[in-house]
């Protein structure tokens, strides 16, 4: 028993299963445990395939090997590979540099690689220039070959990965025939394929940034991906300043003044890599990244400090976002600065 | 002599004579000593009787010098040189026998530590108990089946206490680890791994060649049960332990992979023992190369421990994906979006472990001492008591014929 089709007996399983540092989850009707886990055992087999393609903590993944040798050589790689890196330096021209993959150095340098952050020194950050911008990474679509021209260019999946793990791994799904299916990946990027039983949609809830501020939007997705960028789980404070762990690669420093950027688009790597360049993008150029893109949607809030020193507000930026937003929640915000771990 | 002589155990005596070359100081009689103790009131002094205060025999001795209430009583070992050594130790003359009898018929003596070579230990333990002593005895307790048997009987008809020196079960992070197992922390155990490689010809100096089989009875398939005997039993019994029965089955294997130097039995071997429910131990000993030193692990259905001399880490599954019935709040309240990253599994290929807090241990062999003297005193039977003696020692006894021959064998459950 493969494919399932929704009958009154269907009932919803979650599957969870580690992967990517998170934990991954699958809500899916099926008549029987036995049968939800026979849908989610591919599934989750594809996302683990992805890991191993593309984890730069995994030594052997083919993005691993790529960060090794581009430098010395062209390197030759597989298509899916390359195609991936493709869609990445799309992005990146797209985005202006804000979206960059290559900040793999830049997230060693502030040591948010495999732990929490810290402020590196100041002759590690200029050292650091040389190694980052997508500009130095050159794709040979005729021979399939990767090269960087830089020495200590490194790879960072980490703004678009999970994305691209979630299309691969919602492939599977369509293929099993399964009607409704929410899949998550730790909450950073959700697929809603079709609709719970009776329903319009899956509900997903945007957050405020401020722990204890609720829910600031409610959307309702059908065959499209929601992903959000925030700095909530890593981060630290250095200097009074707070630093999480989204670089903008063009100041080599995390951004700050943002707290948080989700976008919703029918492609979950889109989505991935649309919210982390919204991130990071100054505010004239956030619309442009969605220009053209009629599926897109995108809703960002941002802090700024007001008045006296200490005092934050934060306010929201809503592109095509369907669904309304609490703004009395985000004054929930304002004088809780101190207090918060955006 | 034949190997079937060899395997199914050959007398005291000649073995006796084989390793000193004098066999009139054993003579050719075993019968019981009577020479019953003194009772032991509970702040008296222990007087101990040592039985082969060789290597290990003085390592035990130098712990037991660390256990408060003892006196080193009398000493007792056919290598005359050892004496000295030990009066050195203790810090006084110990009076000294070559014969162990002699010593038994003294009524000074409150309780008798064995670590002779294991052909010896259930003769000297027999008349030991019979003699109205408790008894440490190193393992294994017999060298042959019907040693084992015998020890056990012995206990069963003298009452006496018995405590075998595997003193991992000493160990307070080896114990809190195995009650943790026996909680489920790790699911259901189903192997145990035990892995003892060192980088040593294992050859002790002779000071002349007619001493060569009285140092060297490790290498000798005549004294020792080789590797498997020697060290694999501690392993063995961990197995037991963490099974909670006997293995019912052996195969081995073992060759001379190196020191090709006269000894007979072989520098490397592997063992795997069976036991209800298709649950595995496996051991491997080599001893030209030390990676892995001394170590269990214990692998169950959830998880996995690995235990060290030093400590114990537990090791959960990380990759493990659970389906089970979700609630429906999540269609009604939807599902919340965010940052992703979770500390806890950064690194989930290759987790850090769970490092068990467990007390800083202080050496094993200590505890297993001071547990005996308690023992002593108070009339309790021991934790390593002569059932989990048992247990590893028919393993040994019956895997030495397997190991030699290269097969799988039954072991007895003569001792139920």
């Amino acid at each position: 028993m493969d494919t399932i089709t929704l009958n009154p007996a269907a009932q919803l399983y979650r599957t969870t299963h580690p992967a990517m540092g998170t934990e991954y989850s699958l809500y899916l009707y099926a008549p029987s445990r036995e049968q939800a886990a026979a849908i989610a055992r591919p599934v989750f087999e594809e996302v683990d395939r992805i890991d191993g393609l593309l984890s730069n903590y995994r030594p052997g993944s083919e993005l691993s090997r790529i960060n090794r040798e581009a430098f010395q050589h062209d390197v030759t790689t597989d298509p899916e590979t390359f195609y991936f890196l493709v869609t990445c330096m799309a992005w990146s021209e797209r985005s202006r540099g804000a979206f960059d993959i290559s900040v793999g150095k830049l997230m060693k340098v502030w040591k948010f690689f495999g732990a929490s952050g810290a402020f590196p020194s100041p002759e590690e950050l200029a050292a650091a220039r040389a190694d980052v911008g997508w500009e130095k990474i050159r794709l040979d679509r005729g021979q399939r070959t990767v090269r960087f021209l830089a020495a200590g260019i490194e790879l960072d999946p980490g703004g678009v990965g999970k994305g691209y793990a979630v299309d691969r791994a919602v492939r599977i799904l369509r293929a099993k025939q399964a009607p409704a299916a929410l899949l998550s990946a730790g909450s950073s990027t959700i697929y809603a394929l079709g609709a719970p039983p009776g329903e319009a949609g899956w509900k997903v809830r945007v957050p405020s940034p401020h722990p204890e501020g609720g829910t600031i939007s409610t959307v309702i997705l059908r065959d499209t991906s929601l992903s959000t960028a925030n700095l909530s789980e890593k981060n630290f404070v250095h200097d009074g300043h707070f630093y999480g762990a989204i670089m903008d690669p063009r100041t080599l420093r995390p951004v700050e003044g943002m707290a948080q950027a989700t976008a919703i688009s029918p492609s979950a790597t889109d989505s991935d890599a649309l919210s982390n360049a919204l991130f990071v993008s100054r505010p004239e150029d956030r619309a442009l990244l969605l220009d053209g893109r009629q599926q897109d949607c995108a809703l960002v809030v941002r802090e700024k400090q007001c008045g006296q020193e200490k005092q934050f507000a934060a306010e929201y930026e809503a592109i095509r976002w369907p669904a309304e937003v609490a703004n009395g929640q985000l004054a929930a915000l304002a004088n809780a600065k101190e207090k918060v771990k955006l | 002599m034949n190997r079937r002589s060899l395997l199914q155990g050959l007398s005291f005596s000649m073995l006796a004579a084989k390793l000193s070359g004098a066999s009139s100081l054993y003579g050719q009689a075993e019968g019981p000593q009577a020479a019953p103790s003194r009772r032991i009131a509970a702040n008296d002094r222990v007087n101990i009787g040592f039985i082969g205060p060789g290597s290990r025999g003085q390592e035990l001795l130098r712990q037991l010098l660390r256990t408060p209430g003892v006196e080193i009583a009398a000493q007792c070992d056919v290598y005359e040189p050892r004496f000295a050594e030990v009066n050195e130790m203790v810090g006084k003359k110990v009076p000294a026998h070559k014969d162990y009898r002699e010593m038994l018929q003294r009524k000074d003596i409150d309780a008798i530590f064995i670590a002779t070579p294991p052909v010896f230990h259930a003769t000297y333990a027999i008349a030991a108990m019979k003699s109205g002593r408790p008894v440490y005895c190193e393992k294994t307790i017999g060298f042959t089946q019907e040693d084992c048997a015998n020890v056990v009987d012995a206990v069963r008809k003298t009452g006496q206490i018995f405590q075998v020196g595997h003193q991992m079960r000493y160990a307070s992070w080896i114990v809190e680890s195995v009650n943790r197992v026996h909680k489920g922390d790790i699911g259901e155990p189903t192997h145990v791994y035990g892995y003892w490689h060192r980088n040593d010809n294992w050859r002790r100096e002779a000071p002349n060649p007619s001493l060569e089989h009285l140092m060297n009875w490790r290498l000798y398939r005549e004294s020792s049960g080789g590797l498997l005997e020697e060290l694999g039993s501690h392993h063995i019994d961990i197995a037991n332990w963490v099974f909670g029965e006997y293995p019912q089955t052996i195969l081995g294997a073992s060759s001379i992979a190196v020191y090709h130097d006269g000894r007979t039995v072989g520098d490397n071997v592997q063992a795997v023992l069976g036991y209800s429910k298709g649950r595995r131990m496996f051991f491997s000993s080599i001893t030209d190369n030390g990676l892995m030193a001394d170590q269990i692990w214990i692998y169950g259905t959830e998880g996995s421990l690995q235990i060290t001399l030093e400590d114990a880490t537990f090791y959960k599954q990380t990759s493990k994906t659970i389906t089970e019935a979700s609630h429906s709040d999540v269609v009604q309240e939807g599902v919340e979006t965010g940052a992703s990253f979770n500390a806890d599994s950064a690194m989930p290929y290759r987790g850090p472990g769970y490092r068990l807090q467990a007390k800083p241990g202080e050496d094993a062999t200590r505890t297993a001492c001071g547990s005996f003297v308690e023992c002593a005193r108070n009339k309790r039977q021991p934790f390593a008591n002569v059932d989990v003696g048992f247990g590893s020692a028919i393993a040994c006894s019956t895997g030495r014929q397997a190991v030699y021959e290269e097969r799988a064998m039954k072991i007895p459950a003569i001792h139920v």
